[in-house]
């Protein structure tokens, strides 16, 4: 088991995310897509602090740890967001989002 | 004959230009003012030939007593190359300068009278003939090929304005097309020839370029191709096999047209041409040769189709084909002033036929058909009388004009080019003899038709013309051998490297007297005592005949190459217009505007999801290329 | 073949499984628990990297907080009424380009071609030590931009009538 393994299971996990934020109907959905993206992200960096130099293991840790954060801090707001398309159309479709055409 | 320029300065030659000029200025002054004169400015026309024709005298005195010359001015400059206007006075230009004019003036008098009840603007056909003539004058006195093509082309457009002066009919508009464009496919060899000598020779003038041929400076292959392509433009113009086909139809314009144009002047340009740069000719056997054998087989085969035709000017026509088949048989037969001798009794003996027949039209209301004819010296004796002078002249009568020229070319014949070429020229001969004696007996002599009962004879401005012509016909041959004092016979002022005195073979003299006369009896037989039933041999030769009637179906083989060949490449222009230009092309860079438009809408959807694809595939597409071209970097 | 590669193969299946799960599902709330198990999967892959501090914050921040939220909001927007909706019209070219992402990144990974087989432990001394020394600024913006989320928050989503 080396960095490698942990490398191509963080892009297959990142794919897999980009398919569901791309070809979802339901915002929910395509956040949770997203979320995926992310771990995916997370992965890489903690792989590389694993398997790199001692000295820049922190760095890597630290940075996962900031990733999360702002997923965090991002899934709230986008669910205010989706919260209000609802209340203002009574759909969360991404398909009828299409204001702006103009 | 070439003088140094010195002395030439002086000679009263040079002013032979003149002739070409008036008529020129004439063409100019009528179409200027017709507007307002319509009928009277008409007359500027014979006045001007008429002034011509004194140019001539003029020329012709001072020319016997002080000799030719060059004479030229600089015209432009182009490259290395400067291009000169001039003329060359020689007995051959002299003799033509003469022909052109005193055919022309007899032609426009007799116009004066046969137009006037004709439809057709009275003007237009007199500047016409004004153009032509200055046209045809510039020919003959050109000193360099250039000036004569010009004036080779100027004719043959004339010639086109002419035959179609009755442009509403369809028949004369369709024959002023073909006469052009089969001259065209001539006038193209005659303009490469002229090119090939002057990418050898530097220079388009004929006399330097003769010095420089016989001074071995032009290759012999090159001069055989120039010289074929130069008679090429000869055959165009004169109407020699296979380019004969336009003058029979030529007949659609006015008989006097006929008479200067297609008789005795334009036609004649192609004899002329030939012996223009006969030197160079000479110097070549196979064109000598090609001109011959296309001569006599002329001759053959539009003698043939003269003997079965029923229209009076086409039998003239074909008669007219066969004669200048005559010339350049003797021209390639080494006989120069023969040919040239027969040029001006031809020219002479035709037009005046031209005239009568047009005569016989008018007085008998309107009639071309033979058939219709006959026993016409009762009601209109003057035409008649001359009509038949010409038809003894042509069939070769002593001592008619006709019978001079014609033993003078038999004699060429013989001498140059031997027995088998003699033996085919008195089979012509006796033909020409045996249709001039058809139109004899049929037309003028024998028994009057009622229905011809009233007509009448012509006035005199059409039949004065016609006797002075008649005597011109009668008296010409005595040119041909020297009897009068201090003139030595034609063939001592107009040869070729050597003068010939006229030649007297006894043996050709009575073979040509027997066949004249035999084919005249033979003519008797079949249609005046019709004790030989043409009907009979047509009914025994009716394949034959069908053949010659239907013109050898040449012009049908003609139509048909038009067709497949050229309508055939006209449909594919046509096709590949539509599909490559128009479709492809035009409505193509259209529909592929619309095309991207339509696709690129996409682009602008409004939709999030679409635009996050395309950020996607954007980022993907760019990394792609970045890492396939990594390595290249 | 030792232990952790096969622990790994184990984690990896119900990681990539439970992702495919979210993104091809028809049921939402079916999408948000495999989302769940996914990255609980994730967190177990943490600490095979021996970033056992990671592994807790990912069970406590995304098994905790976020999935809990984005039940609510499920719950809130009546995503069951709408089963019937799973995929977009343009799913085609979402899979190409996908799979197009994965090759780049594929290629990008081999050709780094990293041979390092020795996992290193950092320890909650150092990690702590750096988080606040090192990275005290990032840490401080951090916290602001949850913050700023909060209050975001609750300003998209209040109700129209409350001035």
């Amino acid at each position: 088991m080396s960095l490698i393994h942990f490398q191509i299971l963080s892009a297959a996990l990142f794919s897999i995310g980009i398919y569901g934020v791309l070809a979802r109907r339901n915002a929910v959905l395509i956040l949770l897509a997203l979320e995926l993206m992310l771990n995916a992200v997370n992965i890489n960096l903690i792989a590389f602090a694993a398997y790199g130099e001692l000295a820049q293991a922190a760095t890597g840790q630290v940075i996962a740890i900031f990733v999360i954060t702002v997923a965090a801090a991002e899934v709230g707001l986008a669910m205010a967001i989706i919260l209000r398309l609802f209340r203002d159309r009574s759909s969360v479709d991404v398909y009828d989002v299409d204001v702006m055409k103009w | 004959m070439m003088l140094d320029a010195e002395s030439v300065a002086n000679l009263g030659v040079q002013w032979a230009w003149l002739a070409p000029a008036i008529c020129a200025f004439a063409f100019f002054a009528i179409v200027v003012f017709s507007r307002f004169l319509p009928k009277q400015i008409a007359l500027l026309s014979p006045l001007a030939i008429l002034a011509s024709f004194g140019v001539f005298w003029y020329v012709l005195n001072e020319f016997l007593s002080s000799g030719g010359g060059i004479f030229s001015v600089d015209w432009f400059t182009v490259g290395g190359t400067t291009f000169t206007l001039g003329i060359m006075i020689d007995p051959l230009s002299v003799v033509m300068l003469g022909l052109v004019t005193f055919v022309a003036l007899m032609v426009q008098v007799y116009s004066l009278g046969y137009m006037k009840d004709q439809e057709g603007s009275f003007s237009w056909y007199f500047a016409a003939h004004s153009l032509f003539a200055a046209a045809m004058l510039t020919l003959v006195l050109a000193d360099n090929f250039l000036l004569m093509y010009i004036a080779w082309e100027l004719v043959g457009a004339c010639s086109y304005l002419l035959i179609g002066f009755w442009y509403h009919k369809r028949s004369a508009a369709e024959a002023a097309k073909k006469a052009f464009i089969t001259t065209r496919i001539g006038d193209v060899g005659l303009l490469i020839g002229i090119l090939l000598l002057f990418n050898e020779t530097g220079t388009f003038d004929i006399s330097t370029i003769i010095h420089i041929a016989e001074n071995g400076g032009i290759g012999s292959g090159t001069l055989t191709a120039a010289v074929l392509l130069i008679f090429l433009g000869a055959m165009g113009k004169s109407a020699q096999f296979p380019l004969h086909v336009w003058l029979p139809d030529a007949m659609e314009g006015p008989t006097p047209v006929s008479a200067l144009i297609h008789a005795a002047t334009m036609v004649v340009a192609g004899v002329f041409l030939v012996a223009r740069a006969f030197p160079l000719f000479f110097m070549s056997d196979t064109a000598m040769l090609v001109v011959a054998v296309i001569g006599l087989v002329t001759a053959l085969i539009t003698a043939a189709m003269a003997l079965v035709m029923t229209d009076l000017k086409r039998v003239l026509a074909y008669s007219t084909i066969s004669h200048l088949g005559f010339m350049m048989l003797a021209l390639g037969s080494f006989g120069f002033t023969a040919a040239i001798f027969h040029l001006v009794a031809h020219a002479f003996a035709k037009s005046l036929l031209f005239l009568g027949a047009g005569s016989i039209a008018h007085g008998t209301g309107g009639k071309r058909d033979i058939r219709e004819m006959g026993g016409l010296w009762r009601r209109m004796p003057v035409t008649s009388i001359s009509f038949g002078i010409g038809l003894l002249a042509l069939g070769g009568i002593p001592p008619l004009s006709g019978f001079f020229s014609k033993d003078e070319i038999l004699v060429a014949v013989l001498d140059g080019r031997g027995s088998l070429f003699f033996i085919m020229t008195l089979i012509a001969a006796f033909m020409s003899a045996l249709y001039m004696a058809r139109l004899l007996f049929l037309v003028v002599l024998g028994n009057l038709k009622t229905e011809n009962d009233h007509s009448h004879e012509s006035p005199l401005v059409m039949t004065v013309p016609l006797v002075v012509l008649a005597v011109l016909a009668l008296g010409a041959g005595l040119l041909a051998p020297g009897l009068i004092p201090g003139y030595d016979g034609f063939g001592n002022w107009l040869y070729f490297k050597e003068a010939e005195a006229y030649h007297i073979n006894f043996l050709v003299m009575t073979l040509s007297v027997v066949l004249s006369l035999a084919g005249f009896g033979l003519g008797w037989a079949m249609y005046s005592r019709k004790s030989l039933s043409a009907d009979r041999i047509r009914g025994r030769f009716a394949g034959l005949h069908r053949v010659l009637v239907n013109k050898y179906y040449i012009d049908d083989l003609y139509q048909f190459g038009i067709d497949r060949a050229v309508l055939a490449f006209a449909r594919f222009m046509a096709l590949f217009d539509r599909i490559v230009v128009n479709d492809t092309g035009v409505n193509g860079l259209g529909r592929s505007v619309f095309l991207s438009g339509w696709r690129l809408r996409y682009l602008e959807t409004g939709k999030v999801y679409n635009y996050a694809l395309g950020m996607a595939v954007g980022v993907v597409a760019v990394a792609l290329i970045w890492l396939l071209l990594l390595p290249y970097a | 073949m030792n232990l952790s590669l096969v622990v790994f193969y184990l984690l990896s299946v119900v990681c990539l499984g439970g992702a495919v799960g979210v993104v091809m599902s028809r049921n939402v709330v079916h999408a948000a628990l495999l989302l769940l198990v996914s990255l609980m999967a994730v967190s177990g892959l943490y600490l095979l990297l021996l970033a056992e501090f990671l592994a807790l914050v990912q069970v406590l921040i995304y098994g905790g907080a976020i999935t809990i939220v984005v039940l609510f909001v499920i719950m809130l927007t009546r995503a069951q009424e709408f089963r019937s909706m799973s995929a977009n019209p343009q799913w085609r070219l979402a899979i190409v380009t996908a799979f197009g992402v994965f090759v780049l990144l594929a290629a990008a990974i081999i050709k780094g071609a990293p041979t390092e087989t020795v996992r290193q432990s950092l320890g909650f001394k150092e990690l702590g030590n750096s988080l606040f020394t090192d990275w005290a600024v990032p840490f401080e913006v951090a916290s602001l931009v949850l913050l700023v989320a909060l209050i975001g928050a609750i300003v998209i989503a209040r109700e129209r009538d409350v001035e």
